[in-house]
């Protein structure tokens, strides 16, 4: 899926209402996520500690696409999520593949509630990666059926599938690449290069081998052209009993599952990180032309160089600096200053005063 | 500058430093209107010829000078599919930002990758020499910045496979 996380946020935010809430609600969602999962959450107020949540997604493997049951193993990996908690109810709900009771009231009041919430809303990427679990634990059977070479096309995410191929000692796990954007092929091949190149290290020698290669592998033979034709090329991961065993199992079937979103993820990443490359790179060049103005040399020019304090008295020529040292002007204000006689004005006005004479030009008002 | 580039873009310098002589000239088919003449070439006796620096078929610069205009475009080295995508997405995005340059071209000329147009405006706003160093400094970080991109994506690739892989063991 378009997620690395194996749990949907929205389900677990739903769910941990629902487990928190201190009146009983009523609660009837349904919601779709990565455009192929369906949701349905119910509970209702008269039973607040019963909830059901019923799942509808596209099956991995285009075998069981139409099958309404899901298969036994499948639902045994979910039996197995907390079985206090979860039960599974059969028939589901119609539309839906698993319909699930959960009983909220016999979840521990701690921390570890959260944890199993977090596990119930994680059942979509369980009941996916339990099919892919399946085929790789015939890794290491030497039984070989008719058909066994048959490459089993596999949707994870719609629109790119990928492909399991049975061989002797290994599964090989064949991804067709197809990218929308021209740059973003290019930056993917130089992914799929280096990971052929690290691939055949010392390092990642216990990896399983990686091959990448622009022409669809001779294994793929017959298989329908449209998922063939592809315009990054083709990756192939060789596991083998080694990347199976134990708790490796779990590890290798989310990292295949999720190659599609890594690559993408990267490819993303890539051109953000050229992006602000180019950013930077764009502001130092603008810079140099900055400095190419006729003004800026001008100011280095007149830029006095030496002490602080010498350099502050070069600022101003000789008179200013007299002019600030002996301030005449203040003094001069001082002494113009008018002095105040009782009754003086008066007699200004009196005795002192211009008649005003009017213009002849001028019209005079007529009283 | 890398040794390798060096009699490159010297060449190119003293290409520019002679060619670049602009003086004001108003238009001479409309009236009160004053045009880059290398870019209307109406008048063929107001442009000198141009003067095409080759330093290979993948690498070269184009000189075009007239009485008040000087257009220099350049096509820069692309070796492989990711210097090609390299390049253009960093052209592209000085171009699209070409109010920021001032002599930048918004759309360079057929046949290169970037194009720059120097009217006398520009060589009475700025320093001769200093917008002749500008050029050539941008011809060297174009290469430069190109270099280390491309390094970066394979060393970015490198360290992302080697955890991805590192998950299977």
């Amino acid at each position: 899926m378009a997620c690395f996380e194996r749990t949907s946020p929205a389900l677990k935010e739903i769910l941990l209402k629902i487990y928190r809430a201190e009146k009983s609600v009523e609660i009837d969602h349904q919601m779709h996520e990565f455009g192929s999962v369906q949701y349905h959450v119910q509970c209702s107020a008269s039973d607040p500690h019963q909830t059901y949540l019923s799942i509808s997604m596209p099956l991995l493997s285009e075998g069981l696409q139409f099958t309404s049951r899901l298969p036994n193993y499948t639902l045994d990996v979910v039996k197995g999520i907390y079985p206090d908690v979860v039960e599974i109810i059969e028939p589901p709900k119609d539309g839906y593949q698993l319909t699930l009771r959960l009983n909220f009231a016999r979840l521990p009041h701690s921390k570890v509630s959260t944890k199993i919430i977090t596990e119930i809303s994680s059942v979509q990427a369980v009941i996916l990666g339990s099919q892919l679990k399946a085929m790789l634990r015939l890794v290491d059977s030497q039984e070989i059926s008719q058909g066994m070479y048959k490459p089993i096309k596999l949707i994870y995410h719609p629109g790119e599938p990928f492909y399991v191929i049975k061989q002797p000692a290994k599964i090989t796990a064949v991804f067709p690449m197809r990218f929308k954007e021209n740059t973003d092929v290019i930056i993917a091949t130089t992914f799929f290069q280096e990971l052929v190149v690290v691939g055949s290290t010392g390092a990642c020698a216990k990896a399983p081998h990686c091959i990448w290669s622009p022409i669809p592998p001779p294994e793929l033979r017959g298989e329908p052209i449209e998922d063939l034709s592809t315009n990054g090329g083709f990756v192939s991961f060789d596991i083998t009993f080694r990347h199976v065993e134990g708790k490796k199992l779990d590890k290798t079937v989310w990292n295949l599952l999720n190659f599609y979103t890594f690559v993408k993820y990267h490819v993303k990443s890539t051109r953000g990180f050229i992006h602000r490359r180019m950013r930077k790179r764009l502001g130092d060049l603008v810079e140099i032309l900055q400095n190419a103005g006729i003004e800026e040399e001008e100011q280095i020019k007149n830029k006095v160089q030496g002490f602080k304090s010498v350099r502050k008295l070069a600022r101003f020529p000789r008179p200013e600096i007299l002019k600030r040292r002996f301030n005449f002007s203040k003094k001069l204000k001082r002494i113009r200053s008018r002095l105040k006689i009782h009754g003086f004005s008066r007699f200004r006005r009196r005795w002192l005063t211009m008649p005003k004479f009017s213009s002849v030009t001028r019209y005079t008002k007529l009283k | 500058m890398a040794n390798t580039s060096r009699l490159y873009l010297t060449c190119i310098r003293n290409t520019l430093e002679a060619a670049m002589c602009l003086q004001n000239f108003p238009c001479q088919e409309v009236e009160r209107h004053n045009k880059p003449e290398v870019e209307l070439k109406t008048s063929p006796e107001l442009l000198l010829n141009p003067v095409l620096i080759c330093r290979n078929e993948a690498e070269k610069c184009l000189i075009e000078t007239s009485i008040n205009s000087l257009r220099i475009s350049l096509k820069v080295k692309q070796a492989d599919e990711l210097e090609n995508i390299l390049t253009k997405k960093f052209l592209r995005f000085l171009s699209m930002r070409a109010e920021a340059f001032q002599v930048l071209r918004r759309k360079p000329v057929q046949g290169y990758d970037i194009s720059f147009l120097i009217t006398n405006y520009h060589c009475e706003e700025m320093q001769k020499q200093k917008l002749i160093d500008f050029i050539v400094q941008f011809m060297e970080d174009i290469d430069k910045e190109i270099s280390e991109l491309k390094l970066s994506v394979n060393t970015r690739g490198r360290l992302v496979a080697t955890e991805f892989l590192k998950q299977f063991i």
